[in-house]
């Protein structure tokens, strides 16, 4: 064995410095040197025997990638490359995910703070929360999306049903990563939605020991505190991501074990022939597939950086307050479905009885919903992959679409809510938590005094310049339309109706306000911030209402950017 | 395969160009967020004020006008925080003469939290078994805090009336005016209670007694003398008899700027209020010097 030493006095300096640089590419690539990569890069011949496939024998990186694909499924269709973008959105949020843990201390005391201090004082703080906020509502969408094409292309069937098993659990782990996640800013929010989702364990229909043990093993205290967000946040960087991970790699592995299935029409009812490649149909990995794959990174980094920096912005709502119950607690997008059912009633047949919708829905169609899942390809074993011959599945399946996000829509404060007229106007123009028309006048606008919901009173501001106000009152005049009706015959409202048990209704909305007065009063109540009061009367003596509601803005609010 | 790599490559540009722009933006950005959490901050801290301190310290923070549950006019019992000798001032004079060390915000925060219960004070911070989480504490100081105004500071503070050195010297007083100002506008009912009621004082002595309290306290005062003692000087004598035993002090738990709220006219008033007479006997001189 030659010396360093020992060549460089054979070859000369330069020689031997590309030799020992070849040498190192070889070992680092495991078993593609310099030159066979350049190759690679201006797309020759490999050489023989060819040295792109022994990586994917030596390397650890590329063991779990096939060496070579069928040509048929490196179009976008039939995978659509959603199972990669999975990964890719995983990878991501760990990346952009330990950005953030380096500033955040989950403990209640400072958690909200952290989340401040992330987008005011760390530079590029805010565009990794955008980042890692967006990237946990891509990954949600794009496996989900993974899911709905593996049963599309029949992909899940024999000898896939295991593969399909563990995607379903990384559903699952991708949906509780999501959500716990979701508490940690410690703002509102996050807080009841939390609790809201947690307390669905309490009304455990079986011994009352479990489910008070169970919720405790989850808040770490009776209610969501110090305890509670740990645990919380132990979950979502450590456990979920770790079994995530792992359950990746067995994914993977699958994958390459069985093939990625061909598009239906490509094979014979009944056949699996994704191993059996034909030499002319193989598109190898290095570096066709590769590349594709880096220009896939390329562009979704692209986007998920221009979304973060342009257009998509993560909120923060006030301090995380268990005293306080925000009026609408909303839970994200991906679960409302699970809050629309709750809003469901159920009852007994024949007898009538009403049963707790939350028993029902945590410990009855959820966990059945979810076994049916998990079993599915192992219960439906129809031989053929084939689109005509599978129409009663995607019709069942386009139909349970629809249904989730008709639940999807029930979930939301539209469907089925409980609070007043009153408040659910001021929710529409200057809510307690979220994105309010009111606050966002710029503070220069507003001057103290008494601003009516009149349309005499919006000419002035538009008369005036003051174009936000007008704006608002315009949105306060909507409000208070779909919520009130006339007695006097005003041609704002529509008129009053009574129904059978005696409230006042305007034919869409019931017990509504009759022929209110609405205004908003503005006052200094310091220097540089403003009492804001929504206020709202009603002097029928059937259905009085004397209602107001206060928030503060200071001239360096920012509700104008944020 | 090249059309790949050169997409790849142009998209990897575009996000870095991104990323710069963002990059370069970052310090306005970074200030304009800090000020926002300041800011939102002291709008919440706002809330928690109006929730639970207006009934002694006025909506204004003057201790001026103060409404109960049911809107009645009450005196105010606290303080005016909207005030310079509590704002203004590395040392306000606040802070000096409660041989404060520490710093103006920890001042004001750690009143709040522990209170002041000798004086009425309620202790607010949860760590003490009061009902504001340490947050929200932080953000009703920073509420507080907020009304330190250069228009507050550079404010002229007007000089104190010329107050006469014995009570005989004083006009004759209005007893109807008197209760008003005892009652509500001054405050000292908060306090003191009501003279008709013994016992309703919450804070300071019951001073219905007060017309025979010749010679009692202090050997060689008239009553007059030392009401009128009490009220421009309260650290001079502290009383023994607050409703939990002797008054705590000096200095003592009753507000020593009186003597700069009211004018003479306002003294004689509470005074004959107080002492159900018009006009005031005394034998000592009482110097006032703030
Ligand atoms: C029950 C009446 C009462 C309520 C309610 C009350 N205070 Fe006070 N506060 C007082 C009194 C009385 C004093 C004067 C104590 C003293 O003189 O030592 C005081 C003093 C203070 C001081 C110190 C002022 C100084 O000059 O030393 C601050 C600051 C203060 N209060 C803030 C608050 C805040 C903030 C709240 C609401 C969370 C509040 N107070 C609620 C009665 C009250
Ligand atoms: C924040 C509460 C507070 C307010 C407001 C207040 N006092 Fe007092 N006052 C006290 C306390 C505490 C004492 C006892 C300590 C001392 O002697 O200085 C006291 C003592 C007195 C005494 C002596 C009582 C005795 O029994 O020796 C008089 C007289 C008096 N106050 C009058 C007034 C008048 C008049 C007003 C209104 C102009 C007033 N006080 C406002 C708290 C208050
Ligand atoms: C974190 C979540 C997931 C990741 C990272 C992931 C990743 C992948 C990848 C890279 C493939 C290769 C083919 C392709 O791109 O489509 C694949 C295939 C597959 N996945 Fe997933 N997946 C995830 C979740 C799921 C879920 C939720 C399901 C369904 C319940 C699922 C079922 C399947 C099946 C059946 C295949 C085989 C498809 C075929 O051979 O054509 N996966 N997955």
């Amino acid at each position: 064995m030659a010396t360093l030493f020992d060549e460089i006095r054979e070859m000369g300096l330069k020689q031997a410095a590309i030799a020992k640089l070849d040498d190192v590419v070889e070992r680092v690539t495991a078993g593609m040197n310099i030159n066979d990569i350049r190759a690679m890069l201006r797309g020759d011949e490999p050489r023989k025997p060819n040295p792109r496939l022994r990586p994917h024998a030596d390397s650890f990186w590329l063991h779990i990638r096939p060496s070579f694909y069928h040509a048929e499924v490196t179009h976008i269709y039939p995978t659509f490359r959603l199972g990669w973008l999975s990964t890719f959105a995983f990878v991501w949020e760990t990346i952009t995910g330990i950005f953030l843990m380096i500033f955040y201390t989950p403990s209640p005391d400072v958690a909200f703070k952290n989340m401040w201090e992330i987008m005011g004082n760390v530079p590029l703080g805010q565009l990794m929360r955008d980042m890692h906020r967006l990237g946990a509502e891509f990954m949600v969408l794009v496996v989900a999306l993974h899911m709905l094409r593996t049963f599309i292309t029949g992909s899940y069937k024999k000898p896939r049903q295991f593969t399909w098993l563990t995607g379903m659990l990384l559903l699952v782990f991708t949906l509780v990563l999501s959500f716990s996640g979701y508490l940690l800013p410690w703002d509102q929010l996050a807080y009841w939605a939390v609790t809201v989702a947690v307390s669905a364990a309490e009304s455990h229909p079986g011994p009352a020991f479990l489910g008070k043990n169970i919720n405790l093993l989850l808040r770490g205290a009776p209610v969501i505190g110090a305890g509670g967000l740990l645990r919380f946040y132990l979950l979502h960087v450590i456990l979920l991501p770790l079994l995530t991970g792992i359950f990746i790699f067995v994914h993977y592995y699958k994958v390459i074990i069985h093939g990625h299935s061909l598009p239906p029409g490509r094979e014979a009812i009944g056949e699996d022939t994704a191993k059996r490649v034909p030499r002319d149909e193989r598109v190898y990995f290095l570096p066709d597939i590769l590349t594709a794959e880096v220009m896939w990174t390329a562009l979704t980094t692209l986007g998920l950086v221009g979304g973060a920096t342009f257009f998509y912005h993560a909120v923060i709502e006030s301090h995380a307050d268990p005293l306080v119950t925000p009026l609408h607690v909303v839970a994200p997008w991906y679960l409302s479905w699970s809050q629309g059912w709750l809003k469901w009633l159920f009852e007994v047949p024949f007898t009538g009885q009403e049963l707790d919708s939350k028993v029902i829905v945590a410990f009855g169609i959820i966990p059945v919903l979810a076994v049916m899942f998990f079993v599915m390809p192992y219960f439906e074993v129809g031989r053929s992959r084939r689109y005509a011959d599978r129409r009663v599945g995607l019709s069942v399946s386009m139909a349970f679409i629809t249904f989730m996000l008709i639940s999807n829509w029930q979930g939301s404060p539209e469907f089925r809510v409980q609070s007043t007229a009153e408040q659910e106007v001021q929710q529409r123009i200057m809510p307690q938590e979220g994105h309010s028309m009111v606050l966002e006048v710029p503070y220069e606008e507003w001057v103290p005094g008494t601003y009516l919901a009149t349309e005499a009173e919006i000419e002035r501001m538009i008369r005036e310049d003051r174009p936000h106000i007008a704006e608002t009152l315009e949105l306060y005049m909507t409000a208070l339309y779909d919520w009130s009706c006339t007695n006097s015959g005003s041609d704002l409202y529509r008129p009053c109706e009574v129904t059978d048990d005696g409230l006042y209704t305007n034919g869409v909305k019931i017990d509504v306000l009759v022929d209110p007065y609405a205004a908003i009063v503005v006052k200094q109540a310091q220097e540089n911030m403003l009492e804001i009061k929504v206020q709202i009367k009603v002097d029928d003596p059937n259905a009085p209402v004397d209602f107001y509601y206060i928030r503060y803005r200071h001239q360096q609010g920012g509700y104008e950017i944020y | 395969m090249q059309v790949k790599i050169i997409i790849s490559t142009v998209a990897f540009m575009l996000t870095m160009v991104i990323m710069g722009y963002a990059a370069l933006r970052e310090p306005a950005r970074m200030e304009t967020y800090t000020l926002m959490y300041e800011a939102r901050s002291m709008e919440a801290g706002a809330t928690i004020y109006h929730n639970n301190c207006t009934t002694c310290h006025g909506e204004n923070g003057k201790a001026e006008e103060c409404y109960n549950g049911d809107g009645e006019q009450i005196a105010c019992a606290g303080r005016s925080l909207h005030n310079a000798d509590l704002l203004c001032g590395a040392t306000s004079k606040r802070m000096s003469d409660m041989q404060w060390l520490g710093s103006k915000h920890a001042f004001i925060a750690g009143t709040i939290a522990a209170g002041r219960s000798a004086n009425g004070m309620p202790t607010w911070g949860a760590e003490y078994g009061g009902s504001l989480e340490p947050y929200e504490v932080e953000y009703v100081t920073k509420f507080v805090l907020n009304w330190e105004t250069e228009a507050l500071c550079s404010q002229p503070t007007l000089p104190p009336p010329d107050w006469p050195e014995t009570v005989a010297e004083l006009p004759a007083g209005n007893a109807a005016n008197g209760e008003q100002l005892y009652s509500i506008d001054l405050g000292c009912a908060a306090c003191h209670g009501n003279l008709a009621e013994e016992g309703s004082n919450a804070v300071g002595p019951w001073v219905g007694n007060f017309q025979n309290l010749d010679n009692v306290r202090i050997e060689g005062y008239t009553a007059a003398d030392y009401m009128y003692e009490s009220v421009l000087l309260p650290s001079e004598f502290i009383s023994p008899e607050c409703p939990t035993g002797v008054c705590a002090g000096p200095p003592s738990g009753m507000p020593d700027n009186f003597g700069t709220r009211m004018t003479i006219q306002d003294m004689a008033d509470v005074m004959a209020y107080v002492l159900a007479t018009e006009t005031f006997e005394g034998n000592q001189t009482i110097v006032y010097e703030p």
